[in-house]
C-alpha cells in the first residue's frame, strides 16, 4: 500500500504532518501528527493566577484573544468573581470581531489557494470578470479597469520570475475546476482581504492596545477604561469608530466573503460528499447576553451549546463538561497511572515522553505514539468542533438567524442539509457563521452604548483582586467557543499560586491522534475515501485538512 | 545569475531579475506615491528626512531580497503582526519589496515541494532568514520537527550563505515563553544556538511590524543591518525606555497614579506605575511608533507595560501586577516589602530576646554571688530554677 | 558615676585603672553620621520611589520628581562620605585602619572568638577592645561592601535614562548578569538589609556600652573612650 507524507502541511498555523495510505486513487487510512510542543501548562505552575491569561494568550497569535478569555473565565470561576456587564460586553465585542478577522484570513489567505489556481487568472478577461463579480454582489471594487490592473499586477509579478510564496504550488492540478474569471476575482479579493483584516483589527487596538496579543484582559474585568467625559477612555468618539469598523466587517462578509463561497461552491459540488468524517459535533456555545460566567450558566448564550451524535440533527444533547477526558495512548506523553485510560482535565497530566523516530526521519511509527497532541474525548466519543459543529448545534436548537442563513445557502446551491456534512459544508458554515456573528457584534455595541448612557462605566470587579482575599485552595474551569471550536481551561489555585493548569483545545479535538480504543480523530476520519488524482501533489488532502482551519500551536500548547 | 554573498554594495544592481523601478512603472505606481512611502519609512527608522531620497534611490535599484521565514516553537503572533503592515501593506511588501520564498503560513506549496522551494532559495545565497519562535535543544530537538528534521537542522541549513538572520519576536530573540521557567523543552533564542551570520533581534510579543519593515528597508538601503544595543536590538526601535517616551510620564513625575482598575486616575490616563507597569525597565518604541497604524498601544489603552521586549521577561517581569519581581524561593504572593519588613522585624525581635537573656544572665550571676557570701543563712531561700 | 563595689567574697579583683583614649578621629565620626543621615534620606525617598505612599490629588505637583532628585543628591553625599571613610582607612589612626575591618593579622582572625562567646552567653563581660572587635570589623566590612553594591546598582538604574551615557556604559553590565527588574529588587532589598543592620548595630552599641561602661556610644560623637590601661600596651 503506497504511503505518502505531507510535511509540512502549509497554510495553517503551526507544524502539522499528515500521513496517508492511498489505494485505488483514494485515501484508505490517515494519521494526523503535530510535530511541535512547548509545555505552557507546565510553565504555568507556581505563577500568579492573575498573570495566567497573559501566558496562555501566547499559546497562539492567530486566535490571539481566545486563550486569554478562557483563562480569565477559569480563574474567575475558581475564585467566584463575576465581572461587570461592560467587561462582558467588551469581551464579546473582541471575540466576535476576532471570529470575523480569523475566518476571512482563513478563507482568502489559507484555504482559497486549494480551490483557486492563480496562474489560470492570467488568462482571465477583465470584462467577463467584472460581469461575474457584479452578478454575485455589489462589492465596490469590481470594475473592468480594476480587474485589468489586478491582472497586470499579477502578470508582471509572474513575469519577474520570482514567484515568492506562490512558487511550486500545484498550479494546473486537475482538481482545480474554476474558470479563469473566477480565479482572477478571487485573487482580487485575496488582495483586498489583506487590507480589510488589517484595518478591521483596529477594533482590537482601540479596545486592547494592540493586535495581535491584546493587553486588556484582567481577572475580574477589563483594563480599558470607559468614561464619556475623558479623552483617555472609551467615549462617544471611540464608540463611533467601533461602529464604523464593525460595519465594515459586516459589509466585507456579505459583499465579498459569502458571495465568493457561493460563486466557488457550484464548481465543487462533488466536495459536498467528501470529508464528512466523524458525524459527532460539539459546541460549548458563547457570547453571554448578561454578566454571568458562561462556564457556570450555559443558558443565556447567543450561540447555544450542545452535542450532536451520528449526524442526527433532530436531537441536540445537553452538554455536560464532566464528560470531557483526554487520552495519550498514541500521544508522546505518559500518564502515571498508565496510558490505557483517559484523564479528566482537573486530574490531567502533561509529562512529555517522546517515543518517535530520531530526526531526520522519513515516516512515523503510527502503530505506537505519533503526535504531540492528546486525544480529547466527550463521553468517550471523538468529537468534531468548530464552525460546522456550531452551526449544526444552533440549527438543531432552533436558532432563528442561523436557520435562515443556512437554509438560504442550501437553497442557492440547490442541495439538502446532508450536504453540510462535508468539506464544502464545513467551508460554507464558516462563512455563514461570520455573517451571523458580524451582525451580532453591532447588537452588542448597541447594548454597550445603552449601558454606558445608563450611567454604568465600571469595567472591573476588584473585590477579590488582592490574593489575601482568596480561599486557601480553589479550582474552576473556563469555557470559550473559539473560532476553531470548543476551548476549555481548567485551573487549581493553592496559596495564591497556580497549582495545576490543564487546557483542552479545539484543534486538539479535531487533529488529535487515535485514542485508547483506536478511534480516529476528526481529521483522520474526514480524510478517509478522499480522491487522490496525483499522490505527488495531494491537493485533495489539503482541502479537507484546511476545511478544519488547523492551529497546531493551539492544539499542542 | 552570480550568487551574491554577504551584504551587497550600494551600487545599482540590475544583474538578472527586473529592478524595482521596472516593476513599479509596469504597475503604474506613481513615483510620488513611492516617495511618500520612503518618507514614512525614514521616520520609522528615526533617520533625518534627507535620507528618504537615499532610501528611494536604493529601493528603486535593488533586486528584491529573498526572505526565508522559518517558524519553530512559535505562536505565529509575528506572522499575524506581519499581516498588519500598513505603509507599505503586506501585499505591496510581498509583491514589490521582498520575495518571500518560504513561509509555512502563506506559501502555496506544501510537503516536499515547500522544502524544495526553500532549498532552492538557500542555494542562491544572499538571502535574509527571518526566524519566529524558539529553538528546542532538549531531547535532541524532538520538540520541533518539520519535514522530519529538527528546528536546529533547518536553522543551520538556512544560515549557510545567508546575508543576515532577523529574529522576529521575543521567542526567537531570547527564548521567549517556551524558555520560561522550567523550560521543559530546552528552548533557546537563535543567537544562543548559531553564529557566523549577522544577527539582529526584533523582540516584542509580538514584534511591531513597523520595526521589521524599517529593518528590511535599512538593510536594502545601506546594505547592512542597523546598529544594535548589547541585546542585538536595533537602536532605532529599542534605543530608549518606554518610561522615557511615555505620554503619562508627567503624571509619574507628579506622583499621580491610577490605584485601581477603573478609578478616577485610571479613567484620566494617570500613570500605571502602581498597577505594575514595567515601562521603567523596558526598551521599545511603543510610545512613539504605537501599534496597528498608530491606533494605540498597551499603556494608552489602560494596561501597564509588561516588558515583552526584554530577555526572560516571563520570569523577570512577573508577577505582572507587582512592582518588583518575585524574590526567588518565596511564594508568588509574598512581595519584596513583606520580606524586607520581615528581615528588620526578625532582627529586632532576635536581639530583643538576646537583650532580655543578657539581663537574666546578669541577675542570676548576682544572686549566685550573694549566695556565696552567706551560705548558711539563706540556704532554704534559694529555689533551684 | 560611683563604681558599684563588688561583693567582698567574690574573687577579689582590683578595679584596673582606666584612662581616656581618643579612638575615633573626626573624619571617622563625621563620615559615620553623614552616612547615617544620607541613608535615612535615601531610604525615605527610595521607599517612596518603590511604593509612592503619598496620594497626590488632582493638583499636579512634582512629588516623584523631587523624591528622585533628592534621592540622587543624597546618593552623591553618601558616596562622598563612603569614599572619604575608605581613604581615611589608609591614613587614619590605627583604630580606623582597613586592617580593623579586614582581619589580616592572626590575632584579628582569632580575637573574634571572645566576642562571640560574649554574645553566646559563654562570657560575662564584652571582650575588652579599644577599636572594633574583630567581629564588628567584619560586620562593618560587609556593610561597606553592601553599600558598594547599592552604589553600583543605583548608578545602573540611573543610567537607564540615558543609554550610551556615562553611567550606562560604566554599570550597564549589571543588567547582563541579572536583569533590570532583578537589579531594582537587589537595590530595594539592600535598603531593608541596611535597616536590619542598624537595629543590630544600635543594640550592640547600647549593650556593650552598658556592660563595658567605656562610653562607647558617646565615642562615635566625642571620639573618646575609657579603656583599661593594660589594653594600651598591646
Ligand atoms: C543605602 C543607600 C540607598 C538606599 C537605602 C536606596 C534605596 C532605594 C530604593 C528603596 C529604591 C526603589 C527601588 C524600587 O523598589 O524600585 C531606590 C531607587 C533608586 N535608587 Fe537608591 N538607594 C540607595 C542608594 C542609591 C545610590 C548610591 C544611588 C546612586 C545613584 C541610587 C540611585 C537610585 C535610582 C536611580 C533609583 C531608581 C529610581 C527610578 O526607578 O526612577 N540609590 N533606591
Ligand atoms: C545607617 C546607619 C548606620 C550605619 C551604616 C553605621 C555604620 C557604622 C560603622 C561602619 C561604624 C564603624 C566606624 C568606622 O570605623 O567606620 C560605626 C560605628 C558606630 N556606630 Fe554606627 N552606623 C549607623 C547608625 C548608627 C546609629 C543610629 C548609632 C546610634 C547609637 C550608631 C552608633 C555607633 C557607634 C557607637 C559606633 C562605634 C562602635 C565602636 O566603637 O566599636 N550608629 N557605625
Ligand atoms: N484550535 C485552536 Fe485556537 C482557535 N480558535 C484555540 O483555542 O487557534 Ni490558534
Ligand atoms: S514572541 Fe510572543 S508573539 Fe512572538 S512567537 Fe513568541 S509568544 Fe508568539
Ligand atoms: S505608565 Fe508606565 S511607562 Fe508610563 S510613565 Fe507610568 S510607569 Fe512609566
Ligand atoms: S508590553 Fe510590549 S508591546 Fe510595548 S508597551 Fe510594553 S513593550
Ligand atoms: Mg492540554
Amino acid at each position: 500500500m503506497p504511503r505518502i507524507a505531507v510535511d509540512p502541511v502549509t497554510r495553517i498555523e503551526g507544524h502539522l504532518r499528515v500521513e496517508a495510505e492511498v489505494d485505488g486513487g483514494v485515501v484508505t487510512d490517515a494519521w494526523s501528527s503535530c510535530t511541535m510542543w512547548r509545555g505552557i501548562e507546565t510553565i504555568l505552575k507556581g505563577r500568579d493566577p492573575r498573570d495566567a491569561w497573559y501566558f496562555t494568550q501566547r499559546i497562539c497569535g492567530v486566535c490571539t484573544t481566545v486563550h486569554a478569555l478562557a483563562s480569565v473565565r477559569a480563574v474567575e470561576n475558581a475564585l467566584g468573581i463575576v465581572p461587570p456587564l461592560n467587561a462582558q460586553l467588551l469581551r464579546n465585542l473582541i471575540a466576535l470581531s476576532q471570529y470575523v478577522q480569523d475566518h476571512v484570513v482563513h478563507f482568502y489567505h489559507l484555504h482559497a489557494l486549494d480551490w483557486v489556481d492563480i496562474t489560470s487568472a492570467l488568462e482571465a478577461d477583465p470584462e467577463a470578470t467584472a460581469a461575474l463579480a457584479s452578478s454575485i454582489s455589489d462589492y465596490p471594487r469590481s470594475s473592468p479597469s480594476h480587474f485589468e490592473a489586478v491582472k497586470q499586477r499579477l502578470t508582471s509579478f509572474v513575469e519577474a520570475g520570482r514567484l515568492g510564496p506562490f512558487a511550486q504550488g500545484y498550479w494546473g492540478h486537475p482538481a482545480y475546476a474554476l474558470p479563469p474569471e473566477a480565479n482572477l476575482m478571487a485573487v482580487s479579493h485575496y488582495l483586498d482581504a489583506l487590507d480589510f483584516q488589517r484595518d478591521y483589527m483596529r477594533i482590537h487596538a482601540i479596545l486592547g492596545g494592540k493586535n495581535p496579543h491584546l493587553q486588556t484582559y484582567l481577572v475580574g474585568g477589563m483594563a480599558v477604561p470607559i468614561d464619556p467625559n475623558s479623552q483617555n477612555a472609551i467615549n462617544a468618539t471611540t464608540l463611533l469608530q467601533l461602529r464604523k469598523l464593525l460595519e465594515s466587517g459586516l459589509r466585507f462578509v456579505t459583499q465579498a466573503y459569502i458571495p465568493d463561497v457561493l460563486a466557488v461552491a457550484p464548481f465543487y459540488t462533488d466536495w459536498a460528499a467528501i470529508g464528512a468524517g466523524l458525524g459527532n459535533y460539539m459546541s460549548f456555545g458563547d457570547f453571554p447576553t448578561g454578566a454571568q460566567n458562561p462556564s457556570m450558566d450555559r443558558d443565556a448564550l447567543y450561540l447555544p451549546s450542545g452535542v450532536i451524535v451520528g449526524n442526527d440533527l433532530s436531537q441536540v444533547h445537553r452538554l455536560d463538561a464532566t464528560k470531557i477526558t483526554e487520552y495519550v495512548a498514541h500521544s508522546w506523553y505518559s500518564y502515571e497511572g498508565g496510558d490505557g485510560s483517559p484523564l479528566a482535565p482537573f486530574d490531567g497530566e502533561t509529562t512529555p515522553d517522546y517515543t518517535g523516530p530520531e530526526p531526520p526521519y522519513e515516516f512515523l511509527d503510527t502503530d505506537g505514539k505519533y503526535s504531540w497532541l492528546k486525544s480529547p474525548r466527550y463521553d468517550d466519543m471523538p468529537m468534531e468542533v468548530g464552525p460546522l459543529a456550531r452551526m449544526l448545534v444552533a440549527y438543531g436548537s432552533g436558532h432563528e438567524r442561523v436557520q435562515q442563513l443556512v437554509n438560504s445557502v442550501l437553497e442557492t446551491l440547490g442541495v439538502g442539509p446532508e450536504a453540510l456534512f462535508s468539506t464544502l459544508g464545513r467551508t460554507a458554515a464558516r462563512a455563514i457563521e461570520s455573517q451571523v456573528l458580524a451582525e451580532r457584534s453591532l447588537e452588542v455595541l448597541d447594548q454597550l452604548t445603552a449601558n454606558i448612557s445608563g450611567g454604568d462605566i465600571t469595567i472591573h470587579n476588584g473585590d477579590l483582586w488582592d490574593p489575601e482575599s482568596w480561599p486557601q485552595t480553589a479550582s474552576g474551569f473556563g469555557m470559550h467557543e473559539a473560532p476553531r471550536g470548543s476551548l476549555s481551561h481548567w485551573v487549581t489555585i493553592a496559596d495564591g499560586a497556580i497549582d495545576h493548569y490543564q487546557i483542552v483545545v479545539p484543534s486538539t479535538w479535531n487533529a488529535g491522534p487515535r485514542d485508547g480504543n483506536g478511534a480516529r480523530g476528526a481529521y483522520e476520519s474526514a480524510l478517509l475515501n478522499t480522491p487522490i488524482a496525483d499522490p505527488e501533489r495531494p491537493l485533495e488532502i489539503l482541502r479537507t485538512v484546511h476545511s478544519f482551519d488547523p492551529c497546531m500551536a493551539c492544539a499542542a500548547h | 545569475m552570480e550568487a551574491r554573498k554577504g551584504s551587497r554594495d550600494m551600487t545599482v544592481s540590475t544583474i538578472g531579475g527586473a529592478t524595482l523601478t521596472e516593476e513599479l512603472e509596469a504597475r503604474g505606481i506613481t513615483r510620488r506615491a513611492f516617495l511618500a512611502f520612503c518618507t514614512s519609512l525614514t521616520a520609522t527608522l528615526a533617520l533625518p528626512s534627507v535620507f528618504s531620497e537615499r532610501i528611494a534611490h536604493a529601493l528603486e535599484n535593488s533586486e528584491k531580497p529573498t526572505i526565508i521565514w522559518l517558524e519553530f516553537q512559535d505562536c505565529a503572533g509575528n506572522t499575524e503582526s506581519f499581516l498588519r503592515a500598513h505603509n507599505p501593506g503586506v501585499a505591496d511588501l510581498i509583491l514589490d519589496v521582498i520575495s518571500v520564498d518560504y513561509h509555512e503560513v502563506i506559501m502555496a506549496a506544501a510537503g516536499h515541494q515547500a522544502e524544495a522551494a526553500k532549498e532552492e532559495a538557500i542555494a542562491r545565497g544572499g538571502h535574509i532568514v527571518i526566524v519566529e519562535g524558539s529553538v528546542p535543544t532538549a531531547g535532541g530537538g524532538v520538540y520541533c520537527t518539520i519535514a522530519g528534521k529538527t528546528a536546529l537542522q533547518h536553522l543551520e541549513e538556512a544560515a549557510v550563505g545567508a546575508a543576515a538572520i532577523i529574529n522576529v519576536g521575543t521567542c526567537s530573540s531570547f527564548g521567549g515563553i517556551p524558555a520560561a521557567s522550567p523550560n521543559p523543552t530546552g528552548a533557546r533564542g537563535v543567537p544562543a544556538v548559531i553564529s557566523g551570520v549577522p544577527i539582529l533581534n526584533l523582540p516584542g510579543c509580538p514584534m511591531n511590524v513597523d520595526n521589521l519593515v524599517g529593518t528590511i528597508a535599512h538593510f536594502v538601503t545601506f546594505g547592512a543591518l542597523p546598529a544594535t544595543d548589547s541585546e542585538g536590538r536595533p537602536l532605532f526601535a529599542y534605543g530608549q525606555r518606554i518610561h522615557d517616551n511615555c505620554e503619562r510620564r508627567a503624571r509619574f513625575d507628579a506622583g499621580q497614579f491610577a490605584l485601581e482598575w477603573g478609578d478616577e486616575g485610571h479613567r484620566k490616563g494617570w500613570c500605571l506605575y502602581k498597577l505594575g507597569c514595567k515601562g521603567p525597565s523596558t526598551f521599545h518604541n511603543c510610545p512613539t511608533q504605537r501599534w496597528n497604524m498608530g491606533t494605540s498601544w498597551p499603556i494608552g489603552a489602560g494596561h501597564g507595560c509588561v516588558g515583552c521586549s526584554e530577555p526572560d521577561f516571563w520570569d523577570t517581569m512577573t508577577p505582572f501586577y507587582a512592582r518588583l519581581p518575585k524574590p526567588p524561593g518565596f511564594n508568588v504572593t509574598t512581595t519584596a516589602e513583606q520580606i524586607g519588613l520581615g528581615i528588620v522585624g526578625a532582627t529586632a525581635v532576635g536581639f530583643g530576646v538576646h537583650g532580655v537573656a543578657k539581663v537574666i544572665q546578669h541577675s542570676r550571676e548576682k544572686t549566685e554571688a550573694s549566695e556565696q557570701s552567706d551560705p548558711a543563712e539563706d540556704a532554704g531561700e534559694e529555689s533551684e530554677d | 558615676m560611683t563604681i558599684q563595689p563588688k561583693p567582698a567574697s567574690v574573687k577579689i579583683e582590683k578595679t584596673p585603672p582606666r584612662m581616656t583614649v581618643k579612638v575615633w578621629e573626626l573624619p571617622v565620626r563625621i563620615t559615620h553620621w553623614v552616612i547615617f543621615l544620607a541613608v535615612v534620606v535615601l531610604s525615605v525617598t527610595g521607599f517612596y520611589i518603590a511604593r509612592p505612599f503619598i496620594i497626590v490629588g488632582s493638583d499636579p505637583g512634582f512629588l516623584m520628581g523631587w523624591m528622585r532628585a533628592i534621592h540622587n543628591l543624597a546618593a552623591w553625599v553618601f558616596i562622598a562620605a563612603i569614599a572619604a571613610r575608605v581613604i581615611w582607612s589608609l591614613v587614619g589612626n590605627r583604630w580606623s585602619r582597613w586592617d580593623q575591618f579586614l582581619p589580616v593579622s592572626r590575632d584579628r582572625r582569632t580575637g573574634g572568638g571572645e566576642t562571640l562567646k560574649y554574645y553566646l552567653f559563654m562570657r560575662r563581660d564584652p571582650a575588652p577592645e579599644i577599636g572594633h572587635n574583630p567581629l564588628a570589623g567584619l560586620a562593618y566590612l560587609a556593610v561597606y561592601l553592601m553599600f558598594g553594591v547599592q552604589i553600583v546598582t543605583g548608578f545602573a538604574l540611573l543610567g537607564l535614562e540615558n543609554p550610551g551615557g556615562i553611567f550606562y556604559n560604566l554599570t550597564g553590565w549589571v543588567f547582563d548578569i541579572g536583569s533590570i527588574p532583578t537589579t531594582r529588587l537587589i537595590h530595594h532589598m539592600i535598603m531593608w538589609l541596611t535597616w536590619g543592620f542598624v537595629v543590630h548595630h544600635v543594640y550592640s552599641a547600647v549593650l556593650v556600652d552598658t556592660e563595658a561602661r567605656n562610653g562607647l556610644i558617646s565615642s562615635i560623637v566625642t571620639g573618646r573612650k575609657e579603656v583599661e590601661e593594660s589594653l594600651l600596651d598591646e
